[in-house]
């Protein structure tokens, strides 16, 4: 039986987790002896794929075309790249999509796909380790990620073939290895120093539910950071100047550098350079800890704003009943007394801080798997408002932050023109007060509003957000009831289409064996059928007759059946039989949408954006 | 009302159906009281609130439905997003007070609109003041003492309405001072926000 896995999409190292038979979750070995896979995907130019150590190993020699720590490139658009994460890449800046120009711009991939690559390998370690298929996933992202990382990390997710049961917010994942590990109660702090973000999180305990109380941080603060202003003093030291390509040698002896000083007070080290130039690094524990606590300092106001939201911090009273450390750069003697002195009180470090997320990953994906655990219940929040902007440029906040998921809520708003007929819906992440300062996440245009006087017609705009944190939007126009389809598409996102093609590609290009590239495919144009299906039942489920629907449902069912298996023929013979049985009730929906156009009055472009009523 | 799966008759108060468990839908016309258990009223215990949060979100969660066929994963989505928003609008004394006005027909802002209170305002416009310099010059004994005073005020208010809404049928007069007295709490939530900063963020209503 294929079983559930976890993972951990790290910006420094990935992992990947499952649930043995006697319930203790364990890390699969994926490079040689280690279950840290280095987040690093180099392409070569013969068009190969090397990815985790072996192209980490290259990234000197190779660096353009070796690609470090891609989650800073995750749901962004070009304009939001920092200038020192743009570093030695090339970028493809010809469309609305950040993309990595490689191999002399021969080609460009985004960074979905790179991500993808390394899940590729995680799906396939943890296949040869489990001997046999793996199931349903869990994909952990740091709890401050907005709506558009985590739909690329989910797009990420799907281009690699994982089934993504659910996105789980990093220091809930910890909580859960923790928790179940110690069987507490009470109110923890989760402070998690990843290589790339930093996330806290104040969780309550109760009785084997995990209710996020409240969540902060920066996605682009990490241990990352430590290195870079290790590296950039090594180099001062050295009396050579800071290119991109010395940079990223300094880098790599920056981290071993960090790293032996977590242990020790004093190293000294030559490292070689390119270019047969020679780093000598000579640094104290004292030296180490000056340089980097300006970096580790950011991380305060981040967690007093946590304890705030979470209503602990008042009169500077009791705050939380154990602080719990996750993330490789935690282990860093100074982040350690950081913390102490901001929670006034010892860490807790009984367990790894680069496995715990990959662990309670793992658990949440067994429970998912098994249709949930009665011991155990997560209850995550969103990180950052939802809103939408408003005439003027300032945003009306619709779903607040910290905000328990799903979630849902609604508000009305009005045209501001005689004769309005369109109104333009532009949907905000952020806490700030105009939407210039805030992230684009989608904008679309809601038509079809009939001709009134300013301020009369009714539009209803509904925010959800899913048990993954990601957000949908709808709009209703209330005074002809007419619903509005509206396609919702990310600012920064990828289509449907351009994942479908990128899946294609992405099979080409890694050669795998055809079967497992049918098998690919061919559930997926299963998931497409059976997903189309269901949502037509619902539309125009009263094309049908009970048993010409009960005939379909018939279809789906096998068609689930032998989607959980590996045979793609068998998968291949139930979508043509799906698809011939439902050939008439797609012709009677076809027939039905025609009428409907035909009838339909004719729009204007004009749109405007929207407005409250004006009796609020 | 009947089992949306096996047809078999379901009761208002079960979440699954008794005969073949599948999850079923809110009973229609449900308020979030109902979606928490609880019969309609101010007077609630938070310690069983959030027992009762807890015990539902078991129930209900989308966790507990990865593997459920497309209408139980629906189903569990929807009641879980109403359990949640139930759970923030009655855990909170004063979202819950404007949350039952509007059950009794009172939308608290419209109403709000109607009254006129003077010398509350100047109350205000003092207080604000004072707020204001104490900012400026960054006096922290004073700020506090303004927390601390607009605290107390909440208290009295929060007090107030329990006691209006503890009348065995409140009428149209009490309904009325409820709405007053929280259109005044904002202006004291918000004086508290201001002054204090480790105070949590106010809810909207
Ligand atoms: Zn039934």
């Amino acid at each position: 039986m294929a079983r559930a896995i976890g993972i951990d999409l790290g910006t420094t190292n990935s992992l990947v987790a499952y649930v043995d038979d006697r319930n203790r979750p364990q890390v699969v070995v994926v490079d040689g002896k280690k279950a840290l896979l280095p987040s690093a995907v180099h392409y070569r130019m013969d068009g190969g794929i090397e990815v985790g150590g072996a192209a980490k190993r290259g990234a000197a020699e190779k660096p353009v075309d070796t690609i470090l720590s891609v989650k800073r490139f995750m749901g962004r658009g070009p304009g939001d790249i920092q200038p020192e994460d743009r570093g030695i890449y090339h970028f493809d800046e010809t469309g609305s999509l950040v993309k990595l120009a490689v191999n002399h711009g021969k080609r460009s991939v985004t960074p979905v796909e790179v991500s993808a690559e390394i899940l590729r390998v995680l799906k396939r370690r943890a296949a040869e380790h489990l001997s046999g298929p793996v199931g349903g996933c869990v994909l952990t992202v740091p709890a401050y990620f907005d709506d558009a990382q985590r739909q690329a990390t989910k797009d990420a997710g799907r281009l690699a073939g994982l089934d993504v049961f659910r996105l789980v917010n990093e220091p809930t994942a910890a909580a859960l290895a923790y928790g179940l590990d110690k069987r507490s109660q009470g109110t923890f702090a989760i402070y998690d120093l990843g290589g790339g973000t930093f996330d806290v999180s104040i969780l309550k305990l109760t009785d084997g539910v995990f209710e996020v109380l409240s969540t902060g941080g920066d996605t682009h603060l990490g241990g990352d950071d430590f290195d870079r202003v290790v590296a950039e003093r090594l180099l001062a030291e050295n009396d050579l100047s800071s290119s991109p390509m010395l940079l990223r040698g300094a880098i790599a002896a920056a981290q071993k550098v960090r790293e032996a000083l977590t242990y020790q007070e004093m190293i000294e080290i030559d490292v070689d350079l390119p270019g047969g130039r020679i780093l000598r690094a000579k640094l104290s524990r004292d030296d180490l800890e000056a340089l980097i606590r300006p970096v580790v300092e950011r991380t305060t106001e981040t967690c007093l704003g946590a304890l705030r939201d979470a209503g602990l911090a008042q009169n500077g009273g009791k705050k939380v009943d154990g602080v719990v450390l996750v993330g490789g750069a935690t282990r860093t003697p100074l982040v350690r007394r950081h913390v102490k002195s901001i929670f006034g009180q010892e860490p807790l470090t009984d367990l790894d801080p680069d496995t715990v997320v990959a662990l309670g990953a793992a658990v949440q994906a067994d429970a998912l798997d098994k249709g949930g655990r009665d011991d155990v219940l997560l209850l995550d929040v969103i990180p950052l408002s939802l809103g939408v902007e408003m005439m003027g440029g300032v945003v009306e906040k619709i779903i607040l932050r910290n905000s328990t998921i799903p979630a849902s809520a609604t508000q009305q708003f009005t045209t501001y023109a005689d004769g309005q007929t369109g109104m333009v819906v532009h949907a905000l992440q952020g806490e700030r007060e105009l939407a210039r300062d805030c992230r684009s996440l989608a904008r679309f245009t809601l038509k079809g509003i009939p001709p009134m006087p300013a301020g009369l017609a009714r539009v209803e705009i509904t925010y959800s957000v899913d048990a993954d944190g990601i957000l949908a939007v709808s709009a209703k126009e209330l005074t002809t009831g007419i619903e509005q389809k509206i396609q919702v598409k990310a600012t920064y996102g990828l289509s449907e289409d351009e994942v479908e093609r990128m899946l294609v590609e992405s099979i080409e290009h890694a050669g795998e064996d055809v079967a497992e590239r049918f098998l690919v495919e061919w559930r997926i144009e299963g998931e497409r059928i059976i997903q189309s299906l269901e949502s037509a039942f619902q539309v125009d489920g009263e094309l049908l007759s009970p048993d010409e629907r009960a005939h379909i449902e018939k279809r789906i069912k096998g068609l689930r059946e032998a989607m959980t298996t590996d045979d793609y023929l068998a998968i291949k013979a139930w979508i043509e039989s799906t698809d011939g049985a439902s050939k008439a009730f797609a012709e009677r929906r076809m027939n039905k949408h025609i009428a409907r156009a035909m009838a339909g009055h004719r729009v204007d472009e004009f749109a405007g954006q929207v407005r409250p009523p004006d009796d609020q | 009302m009947n089992c949306w799966s096996c047809q078999k008759a379901v009761g208002p108060e079960d979440v699954f159906c008794p005969a073949c468990r599948v999850l079923q839908p809110e009973p229609p016309g449900a308020d979030l009281f109902s979606a928490l258990g609880l019969s309609r009223g101010y007077d609630i215990d938070p310690d069983d609130l959030e027992a009762r949060f807890r015990a539902r979100s078991r129930q209900l969660h989308p966790d507990r439905f990865a593997r459920a066929s497309a209408r139980e994963r629906r189903l569990s989505l929807e009641r879980t997003t109403r359990l949640n928003d139930a759970y923030r609008t009655l855990k909170d004394v004063r979202r819950r007070a404007a949350y039952l006005l509007k059950l009794l027909g009172k939308d608290p802002v419209v109403e709000a609109r109607t009254l006129h209170d003077p010398e509350f305002l100047e109350e205000q416009l003092e207080l604000r003041e004072m707020l204001a310099l104490a900012r400026e010059k960054s006096d922290q004994r004073t700020l506090a003492l303004i927390a601390t005073g607009a605290r107390d005020r909440l208290a009295a208010i929060d007090e107030e309405v329990a006691r209006l809404f503890a009348e065995a049928d409140p009428g149209e007069e009490a309904l009325l001072s409820i709405v007053s007295a929280l259109a005044r709490s904002r202006y004291f939530e918000n004086v508290v926000a201001e002054a204090d900063p480790t105070a949590p963020p106010a809810q909207p209503r």
